[in-house]
């Protein structure tokens, strides 16, 4: 009996830097090791059935990526997603899961939305903040905001604001002891493809420098103050209560 | 500019003196830094940034503290061509299963990332704990062939270690090579300090407790280690059988500039360093925990070694001389390993391994049972083998039970009867041809045939029958389908020490392209067999490393210091910095390249013992140029090319009843289809 499990994993720390082409693989040695009755396509050279919505960018972070799983044999996804989320490489863990009824729709209309986060390096935060905080709303009052993105094969001009949903920045502490800027952004999955880099481009006016490091947070639908993450329905605040957190 | 990352403050390499509280044996120790942090902000700006940051599955990562002796392990080339090197992952893991010592990997990064490392003061690391490499005891670089020594100079300059060994102290790691170019280490003698020859596995570990007893005798305690503990240290590693220290060796020369004799300087060096070889490879089933990558490499597999060394006797192949002789695994071990293996890792396929796979004398049984235990299931197995003969077809069929019936690849390796009598390539026509036949006729649909031009004796007659026999087996390719397809790879020959070849000219490479543009001429109204070539120029540095002497070092670092790396690549071409570099050292390229040398002249390597007789293999160069042919020691009688007695040891195969075979495949090597086929399984594949 065929099995159907959505799960939410994560790419954080080394396993950012796995390229989206190299993760099937990933995923296939890791359910053999742990030897889950995945299923196979036909043909002469079968691939497991993994799906994956849509590729994360090359060195982003994600506690927000997806995966549909399909199961040639019933498991026991407690147990057996555990035991995959362990044997797959440090930073790649699965959080949870959900079970696929016949004629859910597809994973990706459940995605319609992704919230992202911008992290700086922990300098000038209170001034980046302001600053970042000033450019969202200007933006946010804007009805269009054009960014020129930069390709080998010619420049693109984007508009970025249909996209955005929601915009905020904040100070968040680190683990450091000192504190640095995050933006957060809810952006729409179903309209022109608008990256978080674009929305930098949009912000920067060329006197913020890129962030160290850009995070899919989660995904789902969008709702006020953020987003209800697509298999959970809990939502995800779009500025996260630190305290809370912490906690 | 708002938000820009602060200046990181990356770890400082420190002075040479101090690093000697990072090197003392266990908790005593001071862990050096991990450059994790300062790398991290720096791979979104390189190509293929995964294969910096470690952490695969069955890495082994131990506290610093918690060894006495601690290893780097290298493959002088990016992680995408070195990681699946067999020999390091066996060293990585029997030394990692010695409770006090640790082993780390080391790839060499590419020019994109050298060059912020550089600028951002971050040394050559491993991958485990991205650990700087002057902080290890042991640099140990397996050399597989020779274009890997500028990045060997480039990785020590990187990791703050000198790359003379004469400049370097107590302090800094010792630098080993190993494999098969370090039968020649000469034109590496000056940077290294010790090369080892032959196989890994014990010899190894002899080294791992000299260090250790070194390290309690030397670096233990307050006292202040001279100048002369180093020298020590190079003595008690000279002691151990297998090792060659340059250092202890000097070159003498003819007025003419040949060779005269390379003769031990240092009292107590051996005249003659042997080679270590492994006799029982049952007691070395490695490796069993093998990487399993998380960014693309050359071969994505569980490799199983089926047996080492080879007698086919072909005169041109280096591996087959020196790793006589021939020492099988028994089957069973084989399919426990791959089964174990298999589970282990998650890899869905598996490769039996050797010089020349089809040859185990059990390989039918092994093939049989293996695709027995994975038929029906996404595991494919594949078995590197050149053999042109049925056989090698019928094996193919076996182990490609689950998929589908594509390429197949041969080595007849020369167009003519006569020459593969010189190359002892012993392969005729006719056998190929009904190979093909038999191939074509089973449902492959496209045939690989491996040739080589350059090679002794050659005429263009000779030249001209590769052609030949390209387009013979395409019109057979033709008869069995339009869409069949035959592909002809014709690559340069060099010359390598320890062969019967190595006495001969090397084609320099205008001669190399002539020879090409014949063949290429020649097929050229046969649109569909297709020729693949080299540029003949990468040859070049091949061949002046593989039989240069010492005077060809100052060639090296020169090239290194004029900006050579990544010798072997498309995407590097160096020729042009080698050739400048050669004209600024005054080194003669011809000279070491295209001359052909007498049984009188000294060779580089004549102090280097790869167990086959020096006078054997000059009478073997003389039945070469004389088109004689020499049989397979395994099945026919001995030759006495010296290595079986000088080791003191034997071919252990099922041939020589050196063990009982379950299952013995009946007629080997002379074309059995034996094995059960069933075609019928196929016939969806139209």
């Amino acid at each position: 009996m065929v099995q159907r499990y959505r799960i939410r994993w994560t790419k954080e720390a080394r396993t950012r830097f796995i390229s989206a082409r190299d993760l099937t693989s990933v995923w296939e040695r890791g359910l053999r090791r742990v030897d889950l009755p995945i299923a196979y396509s036909e043909g002469f050279t079968p691939h497991p059935k993994v799906s994956f919505p849509d590729a994360l960018p090359v060195g982003f972070a994600s506690t927000g990526e997806y995966a549909e799983l399909t199961f040639a044999a019933p498991i026991v996804p407690d147990r057996d997603l555990a035991r995959l989320s362990d044997t797959l490489p440090a930073g790649m863990d699965i959080t949870t899961y959900l079970a696929v009824p016949d004629g859910a729709p597809k994973l990706a209309r459940m995605l319609r939305a992704t919230l992202w986060e911008l992290v700086w390096p922990p300098v000038d935060v209170a001034e980046l903040t302001t600053l970042l905080t000033r450019r969202c709303d200007e933006l946010l009052a804007q009805e269009r905001a054009e960014v020129v993105r930069h390709r080998p094969d010619g420049d693109r001009t984007i508009d970025v604001r249909p996209a955005v949903l929601a915009l905020a920045a904040s100070a968040r502490p680190t683990a450091g002891g000192d504190a640095c800027t995050v933006l957060r952004a809810v952006l729409r999955n179903d309209g022109p493809t608008v990256r978080p880099t674009d929305l930098h481009a949009a912000l920067s006016h060329e006197d913020i420098a890129e962030p160290a490091l850009y995070r899919r947070v989660a995904q789902g639908e969008p709702v006020d103050g953020g987003l209800r993450e697509a298999l959970s329905a809990a939502v995800v605040p779009l500025v996260p209560d630190v305290d809370a957190e912490a906690a | 500019m708002l938000g820009a990352a602060i200046t990181r403050r990356v770890p400082a390499t420190p002075a040479r003196e101090p690093r000697r509280s990072v090197r003392v044996a266990g908790a005593a120790a001071v862990p050096p830094p991990s450059y994790w942090d300062a790398l991290e902000p720096l791979l979104t700006r390189v190509r293929k940034p995964a294969q910096y940051v470690g952490g695969e599955h069955n890495q082994v990562a131990r506290d610093w503290g918690a060894a006495d002796t601690r290893w780097l392990l290298c493959y002088p080339d990016t992680y995408e061509v070195g990681q699946p090197n067999q020999g390091i992952q066996i060293l990585y893991e029997v030394l990692n299963e010695r409770p006090r010592t640790l082993a780390e990997r080391a790839y060499a990064p590419w020019v994109d990332l050298e060059q912020l490392q550089r600028e951002h003061g971050i040394p050559a690391f491993s991958l485990e704990h991205h650990r700087p490499l002057w902080a290890f005891d042991v640099f140990a670089v397996t050399l597989p062939h020779e274009l890997g020594h500028t990045n060997l100079l480039n990785l020590l300059d990187l990791g703050a270690v000198p790359i003379h060994a004469d400049a370097r102290g107590v302090e800094d790691p010792v630098v080993l090579v190993g494999g098969h170019a370090a039968y020649n280490p000469e034109p590496l003698a000056p940077f290294i300090d010790a090369a080892v020859m032959g196989d890994g596995e014990e010899v190894t570990l002899e080294i791992d407790d000299v260090l250790a007893a070194w390290k309690r005798d030397h670096l233990d305690g307050d006292a202040t280690p001279g100048p002369e503990a180093r020298r020590d240290l190079l003595r008690r590693l000279a002691d151990v059988e297998g090792v060659y220290v340059p250092a202890f060796y000097e070159p003498r020369y003819h007025d003419d500039g040949r060779l005269r004799q390379t003769v031990a300087v240092e009292p107590g060096a051996p005249a003659l360093v042997p080679k270590r070889t492994v006799q029982d490879l049952e007691q070395w089933p490695y490796p069993r925990k093998q990487i399993v990558p998380m960014t693309e490499t050359v071969h994505e597999r569980f490799s199983v070694e089926i047996f080492r060394g080879c007698t086919r006797g072909c005169r041109f192949c280096q591996a087959g001389m020196i790793t006589r002789p021939v020492r099988e695994r028994r089957p069973e071990t084989i399919q426990k390993l791959v089964e174990d293996g298999v589970r282990d890792t998650g890899f869905n396929e598996v490769g039996l391994l050797s010089l020349s796979s089809a040859d185990h004398s059990a390989i039918g049984a092994v093939a049989r049972d293996l695709a027995d235990s994975y038929e029906g299931t996404t595991t494919s197995l594949s078995l590197p083998s050149t053999r042109v003969d049925a056989f090698n077809v019928t094996l193919s069929n076996e182990l490609s039970r689950n998929g589908r019936r594509t390429g197949l690849t041969f080595a007849p390796e020369a167009g003519s009867e006569r020459m593969r009598a010189v190359i002892n390539k012993m392969v005729s026509e006719a056998d190929l041809l009904r190979t093909a036949e038999l191939a074509f006729s089973e449902g492959w649909r496209h045939i690989k045939l491996y040739f080589m031009v350059g090679l002794p004796t050659e005429t263009d007659e000779d030249v001209l029958a590769i052609a030949d026999l390209g387009i013979r087996t395409y019109e057979i390719a033709r008869k069995h389908g339009r869409a069949n397809k035959v592909t002809i790879s014709v690559g340069g020959f060099i010359p390598k020490p320890h062969t019967p070849f190595q006495w001969c000219a090397q084609d320099p490479p205008e001669e190399i392209r002539r020879k090409l543009s014949l063949i290429r001429h020649a097929i050229k109204d046969h649109g569909g067999l297709k020729l693949r070539t080299n540029d003949p120029e990468e040859g070049v540095i091949e061949g002046l490393l593989a039989r240069g002497d010492r005077r060809v070092a100052p060639v090296v670092e020169r090239a290194w210091k004029l900006g050579a790396r990544f010798d072997g690549w498309h995407e590097m071409p160096t020729l042009e910095t080698w050739m400048q570099a050669l004209e600024e050292t005054g080194v003669d390229l011809d000279w070491f390249s295209s001359r052909e040398r007498d049984e009188k002249e000294a060779l580089p390597w004549d102090h280097l013992d790869s167990g086959l007789d020096k006078a054997w293999l000059w009478e073997d160069w003389q039945d070469a140029q004389a088109d004689k042919e020499l049989d397979d020691c395994r099945w026919s009688a001995c030759y006495d090319c010296g290595v079986c007695p000088g080791l003191s040891i034997e071919h252990d195969t099922g041939y020589t009843g050196g063990f009982q075979l379950p299952v013995l495949p009946q007629g080997l090597g002379g074309g059995s289809q034996e094995l059960p086929t069933a075609p019928e399984r196929y016939a969806s594949d139209g």
